[in-house]
Parts: structure tokens; C-alpha cells; sequence
């Protein structure tokens, strides 16, 4: 079999799982719904209480999930290439943390501005996720010579400790309400009730998408080892660069739209890998649709396993990802 | 040798002999320095008289406004155990969770008022307790009275009416429907709206708050959605962008019939006297 | 012979205000040469076949590749001419040992191009070459240091290049292993006429297989030509500080070297 029909089988088949579960996610939930009266177009909108449970509740929901879910397992691949190390995260650089202390701030400083209705918790969140991706990005490039990945790796672990110390500072000093309110976004939620997040998130993971599809063998190269990269013909340091921007600008629109939710960008990739092997070609984008398929139906189970209650999602990807992690490395070593 | 077998008996009994003499003494002699860390407790010591007394307050106080002058020893989950106890109090007020520094107080023979939230009618038992236990007795008799008293009319106002099904939110993202906090089953806040004449859409949930998701708000179609905001008042700007969001719900009969309320107003939900003002606030609200 | 690869005069420090590890070395490497680079640990081989590959710019001097110089030419454009055997070969994650020779065809493909069946006939002739086609489908990790270091050099090999540089091929391999790879360097010179650069310690691989060598000590090159002329005991005492014997073999012209004690 050709490399090509290979690549296209294996990432059509992860395709459509990930379309099945998205098309089946919206159907099922804490209350039976009429599919036939939510697409009933003859019922008036402001009547049609299915209608409203599909289209407003789950949808935006699901979709928010499929995205949330794709740019964490896929940002988690190009890290773990990028830094030659299979345990990294899209969390390990430090962007999680600053997301996390964005909203922690727009929640203590009850921050209520809107951009394109856009609220102030998501904006403040993806500020903070940029702003830590720059000071880790100065640090490592600080160095005459291109971006240290051991700068990178320990820049962003530091930065990562900081700024939760900070998260803890401000959460100290914050109401009891209003730290609770602040625990609750760390622990991931996509109940968006809105498309406004989800098109505003959009566009930076389409274009940090854009650059992943465009690294794919490169991310091979690195996994091999940055000088036998360069001597294969990979411009290093832009690649690097353009790795590690893209994965964090990524990063910071997901954790903006559904927090930051644990594991997915560390248990998805593994999981791809044993199924399919390491050719990032295939890992990229699988990763990407099986990343998808998997938060939605985390979040399906947090929707529905103790309903009318829900389960925050990054407790159940925790509650599914640490087991499995820890299965892995018994099972490895 | 009788003496000898009744030795053991009487130590055992020594503990209680002697807390006995405690209970007595502090009956006798009511206390003349409290701290108190709990703030709704706090509103309640100065309902019942006991006002003078309290030397010291927690971080978050600020009702009645005597209060904003007294130095603040920590609150909840950080009490300042030192400047508690340089204040030599006679008498402190601290949260059933605080075990810590209850141990502490034992330590230090201070006796403590161990409070807990619980539902409407522990308001009035708190007023009580501790009227006996400041010497203020007969004042929070009839403070706690009088509080029932206001209840008590404005059920009899809403008796009999229907009780529209309402959802009682307290916490949401601001600008959107995301993290929707609501009062569920029991609890203070479930007895305040059941009080004022509404019936709670999560009365199944036996828990005193739950989050809820926007399905399970359009499943259960609350007929009135009210919602606690802590601003004082609202302009007609900030009023609508607070409803704005609820809009996207409109197939919920409380959307559809305007019926989102929006009540504004401090310490409405704190659980001292002037939880009637939350109540006459909601009842207006669900049956105007 | 027109030099296909050339130093001139290049000097290079890792960073500023470090010293120079390599100091102004000058070397040529003619169409189908085949060369040793010889030198004590830190004298500057590593660093200067990197200098030769232009993974590395130098800091002054520059690098000719053909007549044109190498940092004119795209990263892209330099590999699909010079390819290089590292000295160490770690991966990140579990490739096949096929998955590993494929990648030496990524200068030769576009951004979005996969590997056709062309490439893919590349690839195996490189395993062919280097005596790895049955190894093709086992993970590299599970191979040999003899077997991974084939493949290594079969995926150099299948980046089409007329320029080999290898860093220390043989270093941590058994005998059995270093006879093989240098046996299979001196065939790909010879019968495919690929030009190669080898940096090593091994002085009687370097003698057996090399035709001409540079020795290098402290960044600069002490000597170089014909490894005849070039690997005197006079040369490998100022070169490792160790008193050797030289012995030519009369018949097959094989030299060897034994040392003898070290000096100092």
C-alpha cells in the first residue's frame, strides 16, 4: 500500500468516527427529545422547547467540545514533538496557567466587557495564555542562536509554578464566592449556550491548524533529533518557532472557549500513537479527530451520568485519563 | 474500701463536674468581649442587643455599619488565631467547619458559639441561643418573634396562590449563560422562595445549590427566573445586559413571558434579620 | 579534480565571547574523496563537519559548496547535495526502520508532498546498499547499534546526496560492527562514487579506508594530504600525545598503527 492511501485510510476512518460521535452526541442527553419536532420548521422557534434543547443547548455544546477537544490533542502532539518528550502537554509551556490567571483576575476584578459577545472570563483567559506564551517564547530565544527547547521546556515549567502561585495569591485575597466561581472555570465546561465563543475561537485554530498540516514531516524530523533535522534540510529554528507558536496560539483559543481541560493533549496522542505508529502525518490529524470524538463524549458523560447534576468535564477526562495514563506506563515499562 | 470503688467513678465524673461549674459560671457572668467570624452572626448580635459586646469582627463584615470601625481578626478559612487571642475574648463566634481554631480555643479555655447555615427557620433559633447565651434573652425573644411574625404575613399574603415554578439563580458568568449557579432542594435560600410563595424547578436535587446546565433549564421551563445580583441598583443599561443573555432561552415560559427578574440589593441572602427585605423582594417578584 | 566541498579559512565559536573551536581550517574535498578527520576528544571534528553541512554558519571564513557559497543555499537546496550520518541517532517516538530512511527524501518533497513510489524505490535501495532490506520493518529501537548505525547511514543515503559527512560511525560499535561499516563505506565510495567526509577515532579504520586525512588539534588543522604522507608517528604524537609504531604492510599496502605509550 502506498504511503499516501495509507495516510488517507487510516485518517477517513478516524474521520468518521469522529463524525458519527458528533452527529449521535447531540441527540442524547439528560431529557428525551423529538428529533422530529426540533427540525420541525412549521413549530415557531420561541415554541419549540426541542428545538431549543438541540440548537442551543447541545450543539453549540457539542461543537465546542469537537473543537476544544481537536486543538488539545493536536497542540499536545506538536509539543511532544517539538520537545522530543512523549509526557509533554499543551499545558506543560505554561499557556494553561495563564489562561487560568486571566479569568482567575476577570473573576476577582468582576470584569464585564464584551467583544463581539465574547465575555470578559474567555478574553481575559486568552490574554493570559498569550501573554505567557511570550514571556516563555523571550526567554528561550533570549539566547544568541535561534529557541532552546531545554530553555523552553524549563521556562515553561517555571513560568507554570509562577503563575500558580499567583492563581492561589489572587484566589486568597478573592471572595469565597468568587475563588469558587474561579475553581469552577479550572475544571472545564462547554455548556456555551452560545456560537459566539466558538466562531471567535475559530479563526486562531484554523490558522494554527494551517501551520500544523504544514509541519507534519518536519515534527518527524525533530523526533528524530533537531541537528539530523537540519542536516535533512528543516530551516531548525523556524520550525521550532513556528511549532511552538502556532501549538500555544492554539492552546489559549481552546482553554478560552472550554478551560482548561486536563489530559486529552497527553492521553489522545499515546492513544493514536499505539493504534497507528509515529508518522506524524497520521498521529496529526488522527490525534485531531480522535481528540474530538473523545471530549465529546467526556462531556456526554459529565451531561448525563448523574443527571439533573453535571460533572465538570476535566473531571471526568482526569477521572478516565489518570487510570489509563497510569495503565500505560505499567504496561510499557 | 467503698471509698476506694467509688474513687475511679467519682474522676470519671470530674471532667463533667467541672464543666458543669463552666456552664454556670458563664451563665451567670454573660460575655463582655466577643469576636465574631461569622457576619450574618454578627448582624444578629447587634439585632438582639449584644452589640456592645463584640470587640472584634471577621474580614468580610460590614452590616451594621457600627461594624466597619471594630478590628478584623481573618475570617473563614484564615483566622488570625493570635489576634483572637490578644484581644481576650470571653466569647467567640466561629463556623462549624473552623475545628482548627475551635481546638485552639479549648486550648486556651475561650469559650466558643459553634454556628452552621441551615435553613430559614435556624435564624430564629440562632437569635435564641444567643440571646441566652449574651444575656440579651427577652430582646432576641422578640426580635426573633417580630422576624417569624414578618414571614409569617407574607405567607399568609401568598397562601393560596399559585406557586409559579421558578428558578432562584445566584451565580452565572457574567455576559452569558455558562456556570449558572441555582438554589436546589433544601437549604436557606430553597426556604426563602417557598416562603415567598414560588416553587423551586430544582426542589429534587437534595443539595442547598447545584449548577445547571441551559438543557436542564429549558427542560424543566421555570415559569420565573430570579436572579440575585449583589449591585445595589441597576441602571436600565446594565439591567439589560444582565437579562440579554436569558433571551437565547426562549422557549423557557419565564423568558417568553418576561418574566426574569432580576433583584438587586446587598445582603438580601445573608441569613440574619434582614433576610425578610430577600423574601418581601421575591414574594413582590412572583406575585406582584 | 574540482573540489566539490570546501572550507576556507573558517573559524566558529558556539557562542560570544567563547573561544574558537574551530580556528581557521582550511580542507577540500575533491569529487569522490574519501576522508578522515582525526583528532583527540574536543578538538573540533564534530563541529566542523557541522560547519561543512551548514547546520552551523561559521563566524568567520566561509564554505563553498561547488564554487557557490553554502549559506546562499536554502536548507533544503544544501541537503538534497550534503547528507549527514550523526554520531548518536535518539528518537522521541517508535519509528520503523523504513519510516527512518524515508525521511532523508524530505528535502526532495514538497510542503505537502508524500513519498511516492519513486522515493520509496530510493529507500529500499538504500536499505539494499547498506545490507538493512530485511531490517525494514522492524522499530528502529529494537535493533542493534550495528543495525541502527546501517540505517542511519541508509537514510542519508536515500537523500540523494554525492556528499557523506559521518560523525564517528564505528564509535560504540563491536569489532564485528566496525569492520561492516567501514567495509560498507569504502563500496559506497567506490562503487557509487559517493564523496565522504569521516570524522573518527579509529586510526587503523582511518588508515584502512581513507585515502587522505585531516588531523585537527585544538581547533586547527596540524596536517593533512595523503594518508601515507600525512599518518607519520611524528603526526600521531603531535596529534594525541601518544608514542606509536606505523607499520606498512609490504604486500597489500595496509597500515596499522599501534600505540606505545602515552607522553606527558
Amino acid at each position: 500500500m502506498s504511503i499516501r492511501r495509507r495516510i488517507i485510510i487510516v485518517v477517513s476512518g478516524f474521520a468518521a468516527f469522529a463524525v458519527a460521535v458528533m452527529i449521535w452526541a447531540p441527540t442524547v442527553g439528560s431529557t428525551p427529545i423529538s428529533l422530529a419536532r426540533a427540525f420541525d420548521r412549521s413549530i415557531a422557534w420561541d415554541d419549540n422547547v426541542d428545538a431549543q434543547i438541540f440548537f442551543v443547548a447541545r450543539l453549540p455544546r457539542v461543537l465546542a467540545g469537537g473543537l476544544v477537544g481537536a486543538t488539545l490533542a493536536a497542540a499536545g502532539v506538536v509539543l511532544q514533538a517539538l520537545l522530543r518528550n512523549p509526557l509533554a502537554t499543551p499545558f506543560t509551556l505554561g499557556v494553561s496557567a495563564g489562561a487560568s490567571l486571566g479569568a482567575m483576575l476577570a473573576v476577582t476584578m468582576r470584569l464585564e466587557l464584551s467583544v463581539l459577545g465574547v465575555t470578559s472570563i474567555p478574553l481575559a483567559s486568552f490574554a493570559g495564555s498569550m501573554i505567557a506564551t511570550g514571556i516563555v517564547y523571550a526567554l528561550a530565544s533570549s539566547q544568541r542562536r535561534g529557541l532552546s527547547t531545554n530553555v523552553l521546556l524549563l521556562a515553561g515549567v517555571t513560568l507554570n509554578a509562577f503563575f500558580s502561585a499567583l492563581i492561589l495569591f489572587v484566589q486568597y485575597l478573592a471572595d469565597f464566592a468568587e475563588a469558587l466561581r474561579a475553581i469552577r472555570w479550572m475544571m472545564g465546561g462547554l455548556d456555551v449556550a452560545s456560537y459566539f465563543p466558538i466562531v471567535a475561537a475559530l479563526p486562531f485554530i484554523i490558522i494554527s491548524f494551517a501551520a500544523f498540516a504544514m509541519m507534519t514531516r518536519t515534527l518527524n524530523l525533530l523526533s528524530v533529533g533537531a541537528e539530523a533535522a537540519a542536516s535533512r534540510g528543516v530551516e531548525i529554528v523556524r520550525a521550532q518557532r513556528l511549532a511552538f507558536i502556532s501549538a500555544s496560539l492554539a492552546t489559549g483559543a481552546a482553554v478560552s472557549l472550554g478551560g482548561p481541560i486536563g489530559f486529552i493533549g497527553i492521553i489522545v496522542p499515546h492513544l493514536v500513537r499505539l493504534l497507528v505508529g509515529s508518522d506524524h502525518r497520521i498521529v496529526l490529524p488522527a490525534s485531531a479527530l480522535f481528540g474530538a470524538a473523545f471530549l465529546v463524549l467526556c462531556d456526554l458523560a459529565a451531561r448525563t451520568l448523574m443527571s439533573p447534576l453535571e460533572i465538570p468535564v476535566g473531571v471526568v477526562t482526569a477521572l478516565i485519563g489518570g487510570p489509563f495514563f497510569l495503565w500505560l506506563l505499567v504496561k510499557r515499562s | 474500701m467503698n471509698l476506694f470503688r467509688l474513687l475511679p467513678f467519682a474522676l470519671r465524673r470530674l471532667p463533667f463536674a467541672f464543666c458543669l461549674f463552666a456552664a454556670a459560671l458563664s451563665a451567670q457572668a454573660p460575655p463582655k468581649r466577643i469576636v465574631s467570624l461569622v457576619p450574618n452572626v454578627t448582624e444578629i448580635l447587634f439585632a438582639i442587643g449584644a452589640g456592645p459586646q463584640v470587640v472584634a469582627v471577621s474580614n468580610y463584615d460590614v452590616e451594621p455599619p457600627e461594624v466597619r470601625s471594630l478590628p478584623t481578626v481573618g475570617a473563614l478559612i484564615d483566622p488570625d488565631t493570635e489576634k483572637i487571642l490578644s484581644l481576650r475574648p470571653d466569647l467567640v463566634i466561629t463556623y462549624g467547619s473552623q475545628t482548627d481554631l475551635q481546638g485552639q480555643l479549648t486550648r486556651a479555655s475561650i469559650p466558643f458559639f459553634d454556628y452552621r447555615h441551615g435553613g430559614l427557620d435556624h435564624i430564629m433559633v440562632t437569635m435564641r441561643a444567643l440571646g441566652a447565651r449574651t444575656g440579651h434573652a427577652e430582646q432576641a425573644e422578640r426580635v426573633a418573634r417580630a422576624l417569624q411574625a414578618s414571614i409569617d404575613a407574607v405567607k399568609a399574603r401568598v397562601a393560596g396562590k399559585p406557586r409559579p415554578r421558578t428558578l432562584l439563580v445566584f451565580g452565572r458568568e457574567p455576559g452569558s449563560l455558562r456556570n449558572i449557579y441555582a438554589s436546589a432542594g433544601r437549604g436557606f435560600l430553597h426556604d426563602m422562595l417557598v416562603a415567598a410563595g414560588g416553587q423551586d424547578v430544582l426542589s429534587d436535587i437534595d443539595k442547598e445549590s447545584a449548577q445547571v446546565s441551559t438543557e436542564m433549564i429549558l427542560a424543566r421551563k421555570p415559569d420565573v427566573i430570579l436572579e440575585l445580583n449583589a449591585a445595589t441598583r441597576l441602571n436600565e443599561a446594565d439591567l439589560k445586559a444582565v437579562v440579554d443573555p436569558w433571551l437565547t432561552l426562549s422557549s423557557v415560559p419565564a423568558v417568553r413571558n418576561k418574566r426574569v427578574i432580576i433583584l438587586t440589593g446587598p445582603g438580601m441572602t445573608v441569613p440574619g434579620p434582614r433576610v425578610i427585605d430577600g423574601i418581601e423582594k421575591m414574594a413582590t417578584a412572583l406575585h406582584p | 579534480m574540482r573540489d566539490l566541498l570546501s572550507a576556507d579559512n573558517v573559524s566558529f565559536r558556539y557562542a560570544a565571547g567563547a573561544p574558537l573551536v574551530v580556528d581557521g581550517v582550511t580542507v577540500r574535498l575533491s569529487d569522490g574523496a574519501l576522508a578522515g578527520i582525526l583528532g583527540p576528544n574536543g578538538s573540533g571534528k564534530t563541529t566542523l563537519l557541522r560547519l561543512l553541512s551548514g547546520t552551523r554558519r561559521p563566524t568567520s571564513g566561509r564554505v563553498l559548496l561547488g564554487n557557490r557559497p553554502l549559506d546562499q543555499f536554502s536548507r533544503r537546496e544544501a541537503a538534497r547535495q550534503i547528507a549527514v550520518v550523526p554520531q548518536e541517532t535518539e528518537l522521541a517516538f517508535e519509528y520503523r526502520a523504513i519510516e527512518i530512511v524515508l525521511m532523508g527524501r524530505h528535502p526532495h518533497l514538497g510542503l505537502l508532498t508524500v513519498e511516492g513510489p519513486g522515493d520509496v524505490r530510493i529507500a529500499h535501495d538504500a536499505l539494499a546498499a547498506t545490507g538493512t532490506s530485511h531490517l525494514a520493518d522492524r522499530f528502529f529501537h529494537e535493533l542493534s547499534g550495528g543495525e541502527k548505525q546501517r540505517i542511519v547511514i541508509a537514510a542519508a543515503l536515500a537523500q540523494s546526496a554525492n556528499l557523506l559527512l559521518l560523525d564517528e560511525p564505528t564509535a560504540s560499535l563491536d569489532l564485528g560492527y566496525q569492520l561492516e561499516i567501514s567495509s560498507l563505506l569504502l563500496r559506497l565510495n567506490q562503487d557509487h562514487g559517493v564523496t565522504m567526509a569521516i570524522s573518527t577515532h579509529d586510526l587503523n579504520m582511518a588508515a584502512s579506508i581513507c585515502r587522505e586525512l585531516i588531523l585537527m588539534r585544538d581547533g586547527r588543522v596540524l596536517a593533512s594530504g595523503p594518508t601515507a604522507e600525512v599518518l607519520t608517528p611524528e603526526n600521531v604524537r603531535r596529534l594525541y600525545d601518544v608514542e606509536a609504531d606505523v607499520q606498512v604492510n609490504s604486500e597489500t599496502g595496509h597500515m596499522t598503527v599501534v600505540p606505545v605509550r602515552r607522553i606527558k
